[in-house]
């Protein structure tokens, strides 16, 4: 799937990189790469939801990131 | 005798064992003494008396306040040892009283610094829980991100673990979360660094399923959920969430449940209207969080699934937060550990962990009770339409009080004790109800007569209960009571042949059928041709020492009063007894 959005840093843990969609969903981004660890870049990224992961943030679905783009 | 003299040391041990037990009044803590100065002293000596103290341990001696000036009330810095040598020195007979001058603090309030920041604790009640138990015992699994051997867990107890993630045994934290989460429920407390935990005297089992990334997959915290269930965990504790249901986890929760575990798991943090997995699963407790006022954090999710609430903190400062030692995130810093404010679900949960623990702790086995007993003594709130706390509010001193209901503790128990005098040893043994030397001469008179009668004296139990029985019975029974029961059985147990007829009812004088040779002769008929000849010999020769004595010291007999006629009737009983023992034990010579 493509999601479209910004992403924020969460205050869970030190911290959790999200993205939230611009319909207001947000994703939480598994091992994102250094570059989109940026707080408010809007990104374009390709991935797949994995259902088989949990995390301690528990903030939303878990995006694994396969490709993105900067906006 | 062999019997006599074990219960007799039987006697001494417990009685040391209670006069040596320290009651409440001498278990305070002091650091310095109270002397208070008789009003009839004159200031001149009393000034000096404190200067000759002064000098002497080099410490000041001051008048407490001022209001002290009447009273002559001084106070000077001192241990046991000081109040012992100002106690035996000449300075006691000018004073009133010189005693300790005990600290008083309010309800177990921990002596770590930073306890202050904790106001999730205070918001959960644990302090007064703390008076009843702190874990003791208990094994809590933390399946995390593993935990870090942070100086604020060095007096925590672990239990083995494992680190599912890397496929190792030490199962230490690279993340932060999982340490956080351990100190919640059980960091070191009253160790005088850092912040408390809740159920601080129960173990924690580090289990790894979440990566340094913060995250794990399905099949490790299945594993790990299992894991614990076969390792002796009372408690699993899940600050993780997200996904969906899931067949494998399912299983392991149920495996986990019928083992008597109670799973306790963080709601989420998505701030909407259902519980996230594993939470959501019926055997596992879901918890929402709140913030300082009581209210659900706007990040909590609420509705489906959530069982109960806890603090779970806003924000990552001081205040509001929920304030732990954990791991430094910093691989630079050279400091190794942190004290954290963290936010989430993932702190509530902890909280629930904890207090389950020390609900365990107080002997509550079941994982089912366990969670009533949670959700019952939760604070209810009104007007939950939402359902954003479930039961109510954790509130850890209604839990273990409600777990202690009906459960007669040993703190409880002891207390009542201290209250109502029954250490005393003198409430128990009421000396004056019974005559001892007289009893101990119908002992010591029923032996004597069976040496004279020149009978063997095996150390057979037939020959020895005889002569107990016929002579003074375990006389020292009568004049113990325990507690309210009725008394009488023990007025049985302690009297001899001749008493039974009048005890039982409390008459104190004899009933003049017992009190003959009238028994001791049924006794030997019925019993001479059998093992249990020796008990009727014995009899005899007891009931003829404890009537020989009796004609002397006390020989009231029902219908025949108390004077010459009824000594005579004593007498000439005690008489027949000897010879009818003499002519039973000689029927016994041996045969070639």
């Amino acid at each position: 799937m493509t999601v479209t959005g910004t992403v924020e840093k969460k205050g869970f843990g030190f911290g959790t990189w999200a993205l939230v969609s611009e319909d207001g969903t947000t994703y939480e981004l598994k091992d994102p790469a250094a570059e989109l660890k940026q707080e408010g870049i809007k990104v374009e990224v390709k991935g797949k939801i994995r259902k088989d992961v949990m995390t301690m943030a528990m903030i939303g679905a878990v995006l694994e990131v396969e490709s993105y783009k900067l906006l | 005798m062999k019997k006599l003299a074990l219960l007799c040391l039987f006697v001494l041990g417990i009685g040391f064992s209670l006069f040596s037990f320290k009651g409440l009044a001498q278990r305070g803590e002091f650091d310095s003494i109270i002397l208070d100065f008789r009003e009839d002293v004159s200031l001149a000596d009393i000034s000096e008396e404190i200067q000759g103290l002064s000098a002497k341990y080099g410490r000041d001696v001051n008048l407490n306040s001022v209001f002290s000036v009447e009273d002559n009330v001084y106070i000077i810095e001192g241990d046991k040892k000081v109040l012992k040598e100002l106690r035996k020195s000449p300075l006691s007979k000018d004073t009133e009283y010189i005693e300790p001058n005990y600290l008083y603090k309010i309800n177990a309030v921990p002596n770590d610094p930073q306890y202050g920041k904790q106001w999730n604790f205070r918001d959960i009640n644990v302090e007064q829980a703390w008076d009843e138990t702190k874990g003791a015992g208990v094994t809590v699994a933390v399946i995390d991100t593993g935990i870090g051997k942070v100086p604020d867990l060095k007096s925590t107890k672990f239990a083995k673990g494992y680190d599912f993630v890397n496929d190792k045994e030490d199962a230490g934290d690279d993340h932060g979360h999982g340490t956080h989460v351990a100190g919640t429920i059980a960091q070191s407390t009253n160790n005088g660094y850092g912040v408390a935990g809740i159920a601080y005297e129960a173990s924690v089992m580090p289990l790894k399923v979440l990566s340094a990334s913060g995250g794990g997959t399905v099949a490790d915290i299945a594993e790990a959920i299992k894991f614990a269930a076969d390792n002796d965990a009372d408690v699993i504790n899940m600050s993780l969430g997200g996904g969906g249901a899931s067949s494998m986890m399912e299983e392991a929760i149920k495996y986990a449940h019928d083992k008597g575990v109670v799973i306790i798991a963080a709601a989420g943090n998505e701030g909407s209207n259902s519980s996230s997995y594993p939470a959501r699963y019926p055997n596992v407790i879901s918890v929402s969080a709140t913030d300082p006022a009581g209210d659900k954090t706007s990040y909590s999710n609420f509705g489906a699934g959530v069982d109960i609430a806890a603090p779970g903190g806003v924000g990552m400062n001081e205040s509001g937060s929920i304030w732990q030692n954990t791991i430094n995130p910093d691989p630079d810093d050279p400091e190794e550990s942190v004290f954290a404010g963290f936010q989430g679900t993932s702190m509530a949960a902890p909280h629930v962990a904890g207090v389950a623990a020390l609900v365990r702790s107080t002997g509550v086995d079941s994982a089912d009770e366990i969670r009533d007993i949670l959700k019952q003594s939760s604070r209810k709130v009104e007007e939950d339409h939402l359902n954003h706390f479930g039961s109510g509010h954790l509130d850890a001193n209604a839990a273990v009080q409600l777990a202690l209901k009906g459960k007669i503790s040993f703190n409880d128990f002891f207390r009542w004790l201290r209250k109502s005098g029954y250490l005393n040893l003198g409430f128990w043994i009421d000396g004056g109800a019974v005559a001892l030397l007289p009893k101990l001469a119908m002992v010591v008179g029923s032996y004597l007569l069976a040496w004279l009668i020149r009978t063997y004296i095996p150390m057979t139990l037939g020959l020895n209960t005889g002569l107990i029985f016929g002579s003074s019975g375990l006389f020292f029974l009568q004049g113990l009571y325990w507690f309210d029961l009725p008394q009488w059985p023990m007025r049985l147990f302690g009297s001899s042949i001749p008493e039974l007829g009048n005890v039982v009812l409390g008459n104190s004088n004899f009933n003049p059928l017992f009190a003959s040779a009238l028994i001791p002769f049924a006794l030997t008929a019925l019993l001479l041709n059998s093992s249990l000849k020796w008990f009727a010999i014995g009899s005899s020769i007891g009931v003829a020492a404890c009537l020989g004595v009796s004609a002397f010291t006390d020989p009231g007999i029902w219908l025949l009063g108390s004077g010459a006629i009824a000594r005579t009737y004593l007498i000439v009983n005690a008489a027949l007894c000897i010879g009818l023992a003499y002519l039973a034990s000689q029927k016994d010579t041996p045969r070639a």
